[in-house]
């Protein structure tokens, strides 16, 4: 099919160009840079910095290039004075209301309304603050929203109510006025918010960032009576490098487990040996529930803000939800248990760091269930509560690891290429591919069909869970047994088969849910730009890590296998319940009520004010 | 017991509203309008609005988009009359900063009206004072709303006046 083209005329120049394109994606073309600003690839384009201006002849005013379409015969000028003053002067407009800490604020070097300022050469500020001081939204464990720093841009309502259907945020007032709000500004920790995050990905400066816990750990760090272990996420591996001046997908295991050993922890282990762990649960859960009638489909469990998007939004359908921890939780559980009578460590003094690609993650380590090591020693030991500790002790996202590393003089271009502690660094290719939209589901099959058939998967790459499509679906035989299995990323398209579920027309057995688009590899927590093409990069590089491995399925990991042997006894056993499976919670919208009528955000951020 | 009862009550009659304007053009903005109306203190409280989320599966955020976007929609309860003092240029121009002034004088509430920018209502309940950018009577400036009738060429002795009329009224009754 032929696309129509128009002829358009660039600073002088003649192009042919796609009818229908943008004048900004016109001059991308013909490789012509216009700055942008509020402008988001996917995401949204709402036209409201007027950064991307341009001289179109005959137009009664500057056009704002990222939503005019090209016309036949349209003459554009990119660069002219009008054009360059115009931008600068609108420029300086939102820098008027934002703050000028940029020396102090999570994303000092790596903010767009910075490298913007930088960019248009802006010299001066010349006008004054307008807007009064507005108190920072601390409510939520993950995220920490400052008002101030917000430009108005509007990415994150787009990203929160386009992509992920959540509609935590949205826009409140008018004129002067505007902001981006929680419903009465009761802040995101009172609010039906996944905490997936995506939001603070999307935003062009301060104003959205992740909840900082790298003081923390550099304290327990430093304390000689605790014993430190950090487990790393599948998608950490291909980001981490980025975050640290790499190439985008550039797969940095080695240099990640050497850079953990430089920081000073005392084991580095692997979350992708509870993912393998997750696989054998919850393959036999699928087993369990196909042959003795349970609730289907089966969705996976995983990713905690798909967690909590179901609690708020289906509570009737919880059922569906696979009871297994995600392998974050599972890892804290088997590291202060199994490991800790290991080693011979008291379970008190171990602290269980986790470097997630997630925001949610930091939340669901706070889930009040997540105890299980404490309940399982409290039951043998006869602790009181108050020797009370989580499974997950801190939750960094792939950012804050990098600030760490930063921090600490940790160069990944000098660093050896290390292997991870044993046992829990142990894992297969199987366990690599859940950072990947797809990648649970085919680390699933792999065990699941072999445990079933007695036969392996015709071709281990299960290529129909593969590629970025937001709705997969495909029909896999076990030994006669037909199924339909679907896999979704974004709560958008999550959205889609639950609504499906609830009205009985599902048609599928299993279903593999990520909260991100791309999966855990476009998490909330990874480094920034996080755009398709980057998703892209470092997909290739997870399933090229699994290609290499030795060992590509889940149950033929040999310290699972040891895990079995020595301490669950069965998958699905006594152990097993307790410890690795969990209940989720009907929540629905009005999460103020349960919180305690949602006060704290008001009087924590008057704290911070005054 | 009682203020509960009323709520059911109120939210019953959301209810009814919601279903009045079901798949119609400005859904949204008819049901809210209504709503408002329907409170006896003419304000959509968080319970009101609380159940037209849940009724009609707009989202929380999208509704407070809009009960904050438009100044018709009050989210505190408001006083038994309304003085509405015009702060456009005309009537700016013309004295109405300090006419604004005077109202925060006769009601004895300077301090809440230079606090609380926007509107504002009196402890007793009795008076909701707010501005507006221009009511369109520019050549009548400076214009008061009060109670929904607009006053042309106000002075401090005429509004003192009028309100005083209200407050009299009160007493007695």
């Amino acid at each position: 099919m032929e696309t129509k083209t128009v002829n358009i005329k660039i600073n002088n120049s003649d192009y042919q160009v796609p009818q229908g394109v943008t004048i900004l994606d016109a001059a991308k073309r013909v490789g012509i840079d216009i700055p942008t600003l509020c402008y988001c690839e996917d995401v949204s384009k709402n036209a409201s910095c007027a950064v991307c201006v341009v001289e179109v002849k005959n137009a009664r005013s500057l056009i704002r290039s990222c939503v005019t379409c090209v016309n036949e015969g349209m003459e554009i000028t990119t660069n002219s004075t009008h054009v360059r003053e115009a931008r600068k002067t609108n420029v300086e407009l939102i820098l008027a209301n934002h703050p000028k800490d940029c020396l102090s604020c999570l994303r000092n070097q790596n903010c767009e309304l910075q490298e913007i300022a930088a960019e248009l050469g802006v010299k001066e500020t010349r006008f004054v603050r307008t807007k009064k001081l507005e108190p920072l939204d601390e409510t939520s464990p993950s995220i920490i929203r400052d008002p101030n720093k917000c430009i108005l841009c509007g990415r994150c309502i787009a990203v929160c109510s386009e992509v992920q259907t959540v509609y935590a945020i949205g826009l409140s007032n008018r004129g002067i006025q505007s902001k981006v709000s929680t419903y009465m500004e009761k802040g995101l920790g009172n609010v039906a918010c996944t905490n997936c995050g995506q939001c603070a990905l999307v935003c062009p400066t301060g104003a959205i960032v992740e909840r900082d816990e790298t003081d923390k750990v550099f304290d327990d760090l430093l304390n000689p009576e605790k014993y430190v272990v950090v487990q790393t996420a599948p998608a950490i591996r291909v980001g981490i490098g980025e975050a640290m001046g790499l190439a985008p997908g550039s797969l940095v295991t080695g240099q990640m487990v050497a850079g953990l050993r430089r920081l000073g922890f005392d084991k580095v282990f692997d979350t992708q040996f509870t993912a393998d762990l997750t696989i054998i649960e919850e393959g036999h859960e699928l087993i369990r529930r196909l042959t003795h009638k349970g609730t289907l489909p089966m969705i996976t469990s995983c990713s905690p803000g798909w967690i909590k998007f179901a609690e708020h939004f289906f509570p009737n359908s919880l059922d569906h939800l696979s009871t297994c921890k995600s392998p974050q939780q599972m890892f804290g559980s088997v590291a202060k248990t199994y490991y800790a009578a290991k080693i011979g460590v008291d379970p008190r003094k171990i602290v269980v760091v986790s470097v997630m690609p997630c925001t949610a993650k930091k939340y669901e380590a706070r889930r009040p269930e997540m105890m299980g090591a404490f309940e399982y020693w409290k039951e043998r030991k006869g602790w009181s509560d108050d020797d009370a500790f989580y499974d997950i002790d801190y939750v960094l996202t792939t950012r804050e690891l990098a600030r760490m590393f930063k921090e600490s003089g940790v160069r990944f271009a000098a660093l050896p290429s290390e292997e991870f502690d044993s046992p829990l660094g142990e894992s297969t290719g199987a366990a690599v591919i859940f950072g990947a939209t797809g990648g649970v589901m085919e680390a699933a099959l792999r065990t699941a069909y072999e445990v079933v058939t007695g036969t392996p998967l015709p071709d281990i790459n299960f290529m129909p869970a593969r590629g970025m499509e937001g709705i997969k679906e495909a029909e896999v035989d076990l030994d006669g047994t037909k199924i339909k299995v679907a896999v979704a990323h974004t709560l958008k398209n999550a959205r889609k088969l639950l609504e499906q579920i609830e009205k009985g027309e599902s048609p599928y057995a299993f279903i593999e849910i990520m909260t991100c688009p791309g999966g855990c590899l476009g998490g909330g927590g990874q480094p920034i730009p996080t755009t398709w093409n980057i998703r892209k990069m470092r997909a290739d590089s997870i399933y090229a890590e699994d290609a290499h491995k030795p060992l590509r399925k889940s149950h033929e990991n040999p310290q699972v296998q040891a895990l079995y042997k020595e301490f669950l006894k069965e998958p699905l056993g006594e152990v097993s319940h307790h410890l690795l499976h969990t209940h989720y919670k009907k929540r629905g919208l009005f999460v103020w009520q349960q919180n305690g009528e949602g006060k704290n955000a008001d009087q924590h951020a008057e704290k911070e004010t005054n | 017991m009682e203020s509960t009862q009323a709520l059911s009550r109120e939210l019953q009659e959301i209810d009814s509203v919601i279903t009045k304007y079901k798949g119609k053009h400005g859904e949204l903005l008819g049901i809210l309008e209504e709503t408002q109306l329907l409170n006896e203190k003419k304000y959509l409280s968080e319970d009101a609005l609380n159940h037209v989320a849940l009724k009609t599966g707009v989202p929380l955020s999208r509704i407070y988009n809009v009960v904050t976007f438009y100044s018709f929609f009050n989210l505190k309860p408001q006083g038994k009359h309304t003085v509405i003092v015009c702060r456009g240029t005309a009537c700016h121009t013309k004295g109405s900063k300090s006419l604004l002034g005077d109202v925060g004088l006769i009601l004895d509430c300077s301090k809440q009206l230079e606090e609380e920018a926007g509107s504002f209502t009196t402890p007793d309940s009795q008076f909701t004072v707010s501005t507006v950018a221009c009511f369109g009577q520019c050549a009548l400036a400076p214009v008061v709303a009060i109670d929904g009738i607009i006053h042309s060429n106000v002075t401090t002795t005429k509004l003192q006046k009028l309100l005083n009329k209200i407050s009299k009224g009160r007493k007695k009754s």
